[in-house]
């Protein structure tokens, strides 16, 4: 590619690591980060996650080039063509395989969404299917979303871009954390079909006003009157707000996994038992709020806080405004970004803006060499102190794509 | 007493989970509370007569001493109703049916717990579709209404055009139009021909024999006349040509019968010819005549 000529970007810290990553690999620039938790005593350099991630990259892409130091505390990534799910590459059948590890203590959406701002622009459609013994389908307590919210917040997205056909979501096997948060059990398949040039312009300057809610509370192995429980208060929270609230409940039984010992090198266990909630509110515009609380993997919380402090957490990421909710920030700042050569303009909430991650997100994208973003007030009727970011898109659009 | 002091501590562990600091005698009535609650729940609301209420009230002080009360009134239960404040004060106890509520959104839940995402424009076509027909929707309508019926018309007529004796007439009458309606019915999955009816195998044989007997007649006439007719339609032996429906395990070869396979001199050539072949020497008739024939082809 053309990043042969170009020195690498370097960046620092572990922070924003996936995003930077997938910017590398839209733009076909080389990025070098460092200085990956130098500091810590017991585990310096990449996680587990990250690794995996890394191991996700390279069977989405073709020809990109990793290099970890030994201590994992740098990395140097040359991005190849993002082939997709083409057989021969990592795929067996059109499917990517992609195992998460034992130890792997963040969610299955730390995956799912940067492959979605990935795979749009594709040369072939991705399927994913994850799966092996850290694959946690819920919320976890390291804030990532669960997959149900990924489904119903996330990927209606798309939509606002015309991309919406063939994307899928499948759940096969629901798993919360395991013990001290590490590891689940579950096995989700993820599709995407829709691959395009060019993402559409999008101006997204109305709000609207929240028309709907709905959510899903899963049960994994324990009782399904904790859903009962969750939906109940709720309910009672969002009801008298919002009165078309509907919360669906799915109860599943826990995966059981091999854990081999010595005395029993067969043996299996349960895993990821536990409950949780995800909620979704629909405004009469089309934007998407999410919210989702699940059981600690310590336990020790009652479904009834689970329910009020879901409902809770949705009012406040209404609360917050704007057309975008903070989780799909990255998401929609990338696509604009990555859109044709011409001004796109949202309006996120004063404090959805001023969010670290946004921050550090617009820093990372400048150093990608995107043009600043334009910010500026919101005027008319539905102010409420918003900002709204021009974004001029860089027009690179999908590499994959340019020769046909 | 004693026993009395068991269920108390029974019940109290439960409280002192969720708030340690407060007094055992707001905690006893906390838990009374819920289990009268637990209780109302379960079967009916209790009627508490007034005056014990208030008693209580006035007594709420001395926890020991109530709790002696309570074990003297012994296995009546009415005593947990103490927690209540006065009569003004209303439990609502909600019954949801969650079963009626499940069936009612199912078709919501199909349509959300799938694995695409949820799509709002998709939720309202539903809704919209059967409220409003636009003029040109209703022409459309009409339109396709037309090409349909002209095509079951087309399909009915090549399919019945035997019955019809001159083309003018294009909907059958009399007989021919219930003869058309069986046809359709075999169509549609009718078992049996409407016609083909029970009767004892004497009257159908006579029928047959009957119908036999009119064709010959005709086909004699004609000969007589000079006339050329149809040919004669090969005889059906339904018998000899057609495989026997059997059932399911029996054996592929031979008669099962009385817990022996019965084979007869046909089938035991049959696995016999077979045999000879793959030993190929001498061999049948059949074979000599194949070689013969090969050879004079060379």
């Amino acid at each position: 590619m053309a990043s042969t000529s170009q020195p690498p970007l370097r960046f620092t810290s572990h922070k924003n690591f996936v995003y930077r990553l997938v910017f590398s690999t839209l733009t076909g620039r080389t990025i070098h980060i460092s200085q990956i938790r130098p500091s810590s005593p017991t585990n310096p350099g990449l996680a587990p996650h990250e690794i995996s991630f890394l191991r996700l990259l390279d069977a989405v892409t073709n020809g990109s080039q990793m290099e970890i130091s030994y201590t994992g505390t740098i990395v140097v990534y040359k991005p190849g063509l993002i082939t997709g799910s083409a057989t021969g590459t990592g795929a067996s059948g059109g499917v990517i395989r992609h195992e998460l590890p034992v130890g792997c203590t963040r969610g299955v959406s730390y995956f799912l969404i940067p492959l979605c701002l990935l795979a749009p622009f594709s040369k072939s459609p991705i399927k994913v299917t994850f799966s092996g013994p850290g694959v946690i389908t819920s919320a976890t307590p390291t804030g990532d979303m669960s997959v149900d919210s990924v489904r119903t917040a996330i990927l209606p997205l798309f939509n606002q871009f015309g991309i919406f056909n063939n994307i899928e979501l499948r759940i096969l096997k629901r798993s919360n954390p395991g013990p001290n948060g590490r590891g689940g059990g579950g096995e989700v398949q993820f599709v995407f079909g829709h691959q395009l040039r060019l993402p559409k312009t999008l101006h997204l300057m109305n709000p609207g006003r929240i028309k709907r809610v709905r959510g899903v509370a899963y049960s994994v192995g324990v009782s399904g009157s904790n859903n009962a429980r969750m939906i109940e208060t709720a309910r009672g929270i969002l009801n008298p707000l919002v009165p078309d609230t509907y919360v669906f409940s799915d109860v599943s039984s826990a995966p059981f996994v091999p854990a081999p010992e010595k005395t029993n090198p067969s043996g299996k266990k349960k895993i990821g038992l536990g409950f949780g909630l995800s909620l979704v509110a629909e405004s009469s515009t089309g934007c998407l709020f999410s919210a989702d609380v699940a059981s600690p993997p310590s336990g020790g919380e009652a479904p009834e806080d689970i329910g009020k402090r879901c409902a809770y957490q949705l009012l406040e990421t209404v609360s917050k405004g704007g057309c975008v909710a903070p989780a799909a920030v990255p998401v929609m700042l990338g696509l604009m970004t990555m859109g044709s050569e011409d001004v796109g303009r949202i309006q996120v909430g004063r404090e959805v803006m001023a969010a670290e991650s946004t921050i550090q997100l617009a820093r990372d994208l400048a150093k990608f060499g995107a043009p600043g973003w334009g910010l500026r007030d919101a005027s008319g009727e539905n102010e409420n102190g918003d900002v709204i970011i021009s974004v001029v898109g860089r027009g690179i659009g999908n590499v994959g794509r340019k020769v046909a | 007493m004693i026993g009395k002091r068991k269920r108390d501590t029974a019940i109290v562990p439960r409280a002192t989970t969720f708030d340690d600091e407060e007094t055992p005698q707001t905690n006893t009535e906390s838990s009374h509370d819920i289990f009268r609650k637990f209780f109302e729940a379960q079967f009916q609301p209790l009627d508490v007569p007034g005056a014990q209420i208030t008693r209580r009230d006035d007594a709420e002080g001395e926890s020991d001493e109530e709790a002696s009360e309570l074990s003297d009134t012994g296995s009546n239960w009415d005593g947990l109703s103490e927690g209540e404040d006065g009569p003004e004060v209303v439990q609502i106890v909600e019954h949801c049916d969650a079963k009626s509520l499940d069936l009612m959104d199912k078709k919501a839940r199909k349509a959300f717990m799938t694995a695409k995402p949820p799509s709002s424009l998709v939720d309202r076509t539903p809704a919209k579709s059967p409220k409003r027909e636009t003029e040109s929707d209703k022409d459309e309508n009409e339109i396709d209404a037309d090409h349909l019926k002209n095509d079951l018309a087309l399909q009915r007529l090549l399919k019945e055009s035997h019955l019809l004796e001159s083309a003018s007439d294009l909907a059958p009458t009399g007989k021919n139009r219930l003869k058309a309606l069986d046809l359709r019915m075999q169509e549609l999955g009718s078992k049996e021909s409407l016609y083909k009816q029970r009767m004892p195998s004497s009257h159908r044989r006579g029928i047959q024999a009957k119908a036999e007997m009119k064709e010959n007649k005709r086909r004699k006439e004609a000969r007589e006349n000079g006339i050329i007719l149809e040919k004669p339609t090969p005889k059906a032996n339904a018998n000899s040509s057609k495989r026997r429906e059997r059932g399911v395990g029996g054996p592929s070869i031979g008669k099962f019968a009385g817990g022996t396979l019965n084979l007869s001199k046909h089938d035991v050539a049959a696995i016999q010819g077979s045999g000879r072949s793959s030993r190929g020497r001498g061999g049948s008739r059949g074979r000599g005549r194949g070689r013969g024939r090969g050879r004079g082809r060379r």
